[in-house]
């Protein structure tokens, strides 16, 4: 049984807790432990974030925002960050995400994410067009932070920088068989939508057509005749089937290019280093050579940006989320401090002065020919209500079908055109008119977005 | 002569069994070939060995990004957990089902039967707002943490093994039960005493593919479990090749050829009751 | 007298035990009504007292050993499934995923004003002020006071959600860097003093809640971050009592338009987000029948996988039957065929899953290597990016998934026919394989149709084998198809429901109940027929 001892002791405990609890201390500033602010980020930045600002464990609260540690959560690959965000709710939600300004629209619109104002000084830091890139319907939402391309690098030991298109192709014809290529170009980085935005636009294609650094809405994105005609002069044989140049996966190209068996590779600004320690030379890095001599295929630029949510104010976390983005983001010396591990082009214009040669390779590759990535136009949303977008042929049903993304529509339009399954292949010039057609309807559908 | 006979006979059986073996191992084999191959890509020069080299494990079991061992221990702990309770809360409903009568007996059967066909990845979202709703109050065992994971699985714990353990408990004699009746046990004594003794080695085995199961599922974890340190070996592994940038099939190998191991082993070591086990449930003795 | 020892130790136990959960169940009750979650608490409190009904009465025995899975059952399958179902009347997608509340207070709060382009960025310092009572520690009675400045200009001002106080510029004190950091006292008449370090962090809310006063009527500042101070305007006006949005500048109303967003009343399009789910009723089930581009891939997949389904069962247990009976006599080896053949069911699914996904590649597959070699050429067929060839993928990589199983349980069934009946077959002069027809396979059917049909049902969703192998593909994107060759009913729901793009519960909880009352249908069928529940009745 319990000792009279005991229960007295407890209930003397109970009192004294009762007492502290309604007694008011004469001075109500108490010091109250410090909050945790929690980024979500996918692994790479994580730890990357991590190296620059330490673990929770290692900071002192208020090295970053009074009151405040913060705790950077790491996700083993983007999707699965994005996965994550589409999941969140205010009671898991993060305050911030590292994430893409693609994001930003659907995210605004879903109520997840809040909009926020710069201080002057650190808007001063990023271009009209970043901030532009995570604002939607006129709203900011984040700060950007580093600026994400791909650039064509060249096997130096294979043969020198091409100036055109058409010289990487004859390059591969001649050599096919003695150096044993497996392809002619691949997209190491990026992926076959993303990355490879600069291949397609090298050969007259693009998502949508730019006027004065603005998209347009209306009309078709190319020229459908010049782009299915220089498909077929450069990826096709003369009986129409693919010549081996590019193919539409981008499975092992960064092995079998490292290999050399590829002489040309689409690679990204975030993996340069592991090609470095291949002994490749960042110097050969050049844009996706265009059709004509010096001309250049457009890439996207797009900025990755650390995004306030709507959960922050939810968590009573919404002016520390904000000075975090601000302070640390916002600042040169915050965002070299980071930049410095992640070793992307900064967005941040005063911590450009880290960026390295390899980087700079980039950036010029940037430079002579990008394009933004819009969410809206790129993430679809149209409907078919004519049925004539996605073509007469088309499946039953097609009538009022959701056009699909860029996204999905890309690599589709690269296995009608390069597959090597001849069911899957389509006319190159069906294939490129359908491919036109889902970005103008995604284009004109963006003013709903 | 023998060899004719043998040949008519048993070579063909041979013959059967060398092609379904070549057929079975096939993609293990890929798996180890891959695991000591010195580059990270699943390609194949050759099918023999060109060399051994530990680099894909050393990538998966140094990188400080990948927190193997906790995945691993994470998947363990999970599973172990709920093979055990799960089994036990089926054990009790089949011994219920099979030997107590009680009004609406049929109906709930055949209701437990039905709920258990609903496409359980759909309603992945109720699960989730349940779970974020109970993080705001009880944050151990809410959204993102293994103990909430665990709840969630054993939802279902009650109907997934009920054909096995049915089998099983009709094919022990119900003439022990009924002698033990007569001497004034009440059914929860037969339970204790009698069923579960008899049953201990089917529960093991139900355990054991509980287990498996469990340790094999993926979805829920991947959208449960946020933080990496949380996360199970299947979600952790996946995201060697699902990544968006590159595929890393080479750790991604050599992690499942570690993970796999020491259950292929508890498998086959314990084949004989796995076999007895799920044919004690579906062949009544 | 050990029997009797033996139920004392089980009472207590009980009673041990019993008292354990209940004390859990009630903390964690006591835990969700504090945080405001009646539902769930009641929840707790219906557990609480099922729990002790059951196993301090007799009201049931059978309740007590059905109750802890019951709860479970009840709490994480019945309850998703009943709110899966109810979701089906909503719409609730992309854009359309808050309550009304929620989307409501994000409205008024984020969307309701905008900045003032052409105003300054302040910098700020927070604190606390008061004039009344002189004293800036008595936190209860003091308001969050910003201290706000723009140094170029000169201009320095103490700003609360009422008063606004200019100072002048002798009055600050500056920092390091040259920032305001503290205000000179006059007297105590009027003091400020900045925040504690850690009082940003607990008074977080009220600052983010506070519109500080401002010079310039119908404008407003907002602290942005601990340093930033904003100007804000009024851009749209809330009328609860009309519940309607009006924009200042343009005068459009925004109506509730019963969908789920304010859409404007002179144009449907124009529609505020974030918008909230909001009841349609059977919109989404009418869209199931009546869109085409909803129902016809949803038939084409219905049909496909029905056929996934049925092959997967039939090649799974014929291989397993024929190597049952294969390695249904004495041989040398057995052992070890049997041991290599459970293999595959032995290896955790999900890690061979995505092993085949990389063996089937075109270019660099196992699979097509293996097969250049026997044939003599390079090959490159394309398992899974070609419709036929996909489907055939994966009803292979499904085969070897699940043929080990039925092997196992095909043994056993041929071990439990007795020999006798055989035997007097052949005397009856029966062949081999009429035996095998007339007795041997109807005996192997009767045993087996359980777990044929639950091997059926598992298969009909069968999730991760899509998902991991092809993820419901290949399907032609350019012409629209929205449905995978491989796609079955769940990869295409799960798609509908978390796709990347845009999301659509309302729709995929739709179709998840057409789903269920598919499978269920057709497994209640087959249970009737097969008699299986009768051992249980």
């Amino acid at each position: 049984m319990f000792s009279i001892k005991k229960v007295a002791g407890i209930a003397a405990a109970l009192g004294l807790l009762a007492a502290g609890a309604v007694s008011v201390p004469a001075d109500a500033r108490v010091k109250a432990a410090p909050k945790i602010l929690t980024v979500w980020a996918d692994s790479n930045r994580a730890a990357n974030l991590i190296k620059a600002i330490g673990t929770v464990a290692e900071q002192t609260a208020g090295d970053y925002v009074a009151g405040y540690k913060i705790n950077v959560v790491g996700y083993t690959g983007f999707d699965t960050l994005k996965t994550a965000v589409d999941a969140a709710t205010s009671a898991n939600g993060p305050d911030i995400i590292l994430g893409a300004n693609d994001w930003v629209p659907t995210l605004a619109k879903d109520g997840k994410l809040a909009q926020f104002t710069l201080s002057s000084s650190a808007a001063k830091n990023f271009t009209a067009n970043q901030l532009g890139d995570l604002s939607y319907s006129g709203k900011l939402y984040g700060v950007p932070l580093d600026i994400n391309n791909v650039a064509m690098l060249t096997n130096d030991d294979l043969t020198t920088v091409p100036t055109s298109f058409g010289e990487m192709v004859a390059y591969y014809k001649a050599n096919k068989d003695s150096a044993g290529l497996t392809r002619g170009l691949c997209v190491a980085g990026g992926g076959m939508s993303w990355g490879a935005a600069g291949i397609l636009s090298a050969l007259g294609g693009s998502p949508y057509a730019m006027s004065g650094g603005k998209a347009k809405i209306t009309g078709a994105p190319f020229t459908v005749k010049t782009f299915a005609q220089n498909v077929k002069d450069q990826l096709l044989n003369v009986d129409g089937t693919p010549n081996g140049f590019f193919t539409d996966s981008d499975s092992n190209c960064k092995q079998d290019f490292i290999d050399g068996k590829v002489p040309y590779a689409v690679i990204g600004n975030w993996e340069w280093k592991d090609y470095v320690a291949e002994g490749f030379d960042m110097k050969k890095l050049s844009c996706v050579p265009g059709i004509k001599v010096n001309s250049c295929g457009a890439g996207f630029g797009s900025v990755s940006g650390a995004l306030l949510t709507s959960f922050a104010a939810g968590a009573g976390d919404d002016n520390a989320a904000k000075s975090f983005l601000n302070d640390f983001f916002g600042s040169a010396q915050g965002a070299m401090s980071y930049e410095k591990y992640e070793q992307r082009p900064p967005a941040n214009k005063a911590a450009a002065a880290i960026a390295s040669p390899a980087l700079k390779g980039f950036g010029l590759a940037a430079s002579k020919a990008s394009i933004p990535q819009l969410g809206t136009f790129l993430n679809g949303g149209a409907k078919d209500t004519t049925g004539l977008v996605l073509g007469t042929k088309a499946a039953p049903g097609t009538k009022g079908a959701n056009v699909p993304t860029y996204w999905d529509a890309l690599p589709a339009l690269w296995s009608a055109l390069v597959s090597s399954d001849s069911t899957v292949r389509k006319d190159p010039t069906v294939a490129s008119q359908l491919f036109a057609n889902i970005m103008a309807a995604n284009a004109a559908n963006s003013v709903n977005n | 002569m023998i060899f004719l006979k043998w040949f008519l006979t048993k070579s063909w059986r041979h013959a059967i069994a060398w092609a379904v073996c070549f057929f079975a191992l096939f993609p293990l084999y890929m798996i180890v070939l891959t695991s000591f191959k010195k580059t990270t890509s699943l390609q194949v020069g050759s099918f023999l060995p060109t060399g051994f080299s530990l680099t894909n494990f050393n990538s998966l079991l140094t990188n400080p990004t990948v927190p193997f061992y906790t995945w691993m221990s994470n998947s363990v702990i999970i599973a172990a957990f709920v093979s055990v309770v799960s089994v036990f809360i089926g054990a009790a409903s089949a011994f219920a089902f099979s030997r107590l009568r009680f009004r609406g007996k049929k109906a709930s059967i055949q209701l437990l039967l039905l709920i258990q066909m609903f496409p359980a990845v759909l309603a992945l979202s109720a699960v989730y707002s349940i779970m974020d709703r109970v993080h705001a109050f009880a944050p151990s065992i809410g959204l993102g943490t293994i103990g909430g994971l665990v709840l969630v699985y054993l939802g279902g714990a009650m109907g997934v093994n009920i054909w096995l353990l049915k089998g099983f408990v009709d094919s022990i004699p119900i003439e022990l039960d009924e002698a033990a009746r007569v001497d004034g046990a009440s059914p929860m004594q037969i339970y204790w005493r009698i069923f579960l003794p008899l049953a201990s080695p089917v529960l093991a085995v139900v355990c054991l593919l509980s287990f498996i199961g469990t340790f094999n599922e993926y979805i829920l974890a991947s959208l449960f479990l946020n933080d990496p340190s949380q996360q199970t070996i299947a979600v952790g592994l996946h995201g060697f090749i699902s990544g968006q940038f590159a595929t890393n099939w080479g750790p991604f190998a050599a992690g499942s050829l570690l993970a796999s191991l020491p259950i292929v082993v508890l498998f086959l070591s314990l084949q004989k009751y796995i076999v007895n086990g799920l044919t004690a449930g579906a062949v009544k003795g | 007298m050990r029997l009797l020892k033996g139920i004392k130790i089980a009472v207590i136990l009980k009673i041990v035990l019993v008292t354990i959960a209940l004390a859990v169940l009630g903390f964690l009750m006591q835990a969700a009504l504090l945080a405001g979650d009646t539902q769930i608490g009641i929840f707790f409190g219906i557990a609480i007292f099922l729990i002790a009904l059951v196993y301090f009465t007799r009201i049931s025995i059978p309740l007590k050993f059905f109750l802890p899975g019951v709860l479970l059952l009840a709490t994480f399958v019945i309850t998703p499934v009943v709110y899966t179902i109810s979701m089906s009347a909503y719409q609730y997608k992309t854009g359309n995923i808050l309550s009304k509340p929620e989307a409501l207070k994000m409205l008024k709060s984020n969307d309701a004003f905008a900045q003032v382009p052409d105003e300054k960025k302040f910098d700020l310092k927070l604190g606390w002020c008061d004039e009344k009572y002189g004293d800036p520690k008595d936190v209860a009675n003091a308001p969050v006071c910003a201290l706000v400045s723009y140094y170029p200009d000169n201009i320095y001002f103490l700003s609360t959600a009422t008063t606004l106080t200019p100072l002048t510029r002798d009055r600050i004190i500056f920092n390091k860097v040259g920032l305001p950091a503290d205000v000179t006292k006059v007297g105590a008449k009027f003091t400020w003093e900045p925040f504690y370090e850690d009082e940003y962090a607990t008074f977080d809310k009220t600052i983010a809640s506070t519109r500080f006063k401002y010079s310039k009527p119908g404008t407003f500042m907002q602290a942005e971050g601990y340093s930033v101070m904003a100007v804000y305007a009024q851009r749209i006006v809330y009328d609860a009592k009309a519940d309607t949005f009006t924009d200042i500048k343009t005068g459009f109303v925004y109506k509730d338009n019963g969908r789920g967003n304010y859409a404007n009343t002179k144009n449907g399009k124009d529609v505020m987000y974030p918008g909230w789910r909001e009841v349609v009723w059977f919109e989404n089930f009418v869209n199931l029948v009546n869109d085409p581009s909803v129902r016809d891939p949803l038939v084409a997949v219905f049909i496909w996988t029905c056929i996934f389904a049925v092959t997967t069962v039939v090649t799974q247990f014929a291989l397993g039957l024929l190597i049952a009976l294969t390695l249904h006599t004495k041989m040398r080896g057995r052992w070890i065929y049997r041991s290599i053949i459970i293999l595959p069911y032995a290896m955790p699914s999900i890690m061979s899953i995505m092993i085949w996904g990389g063996m089937l590649n075109t270019d660099f597959g196992a699979v097509n290597n293996l097969i250049g070699l026997i044939v003599g050429h390079p090959v490159h067929l394309t398992w899974l990016t070609d419709p036929t060839l996909a489907r055939t993928s994966v009803l292979l990589v499904n085969l070897w998934l699940g043929f080990p199983y039925f092997y196992l349980i095909s043994t056993g069934a041929l071990q439990a026919i007795p020999a006798e009946l055989t035997e007097a077959a052949a005397i009856d002069g029966a062949s081999g394989g009429q035996t095998f027809r007339k007795i041997t396979l109807p005996l192997l059917m009767q045993m087996l149709s359980p777990l044929l049909i639950s091997s059926f049902a598992f298969n009909f969703n069968n999730f991760n084998l899509i998902y991991l192998l092809t993820g419901g593909g290949p399907k032609d994107t350019l012409s629209g198809q929205s449905a995978g060759a491989t796609d079955i009913l769940i990869s295409y729901t799960y798609n509908l429901a978390f796709n990347k793009g845009t999301q659509n519960f309302g729709l995929a909880s739709a179709v998840s109940i057409v789903i269920f009352v598919a499978v269920a249908a057709i497994s209640l069928y087959g249970i009737r027929r097969s008699k299986v529940l009768e051992s249980f009745v």
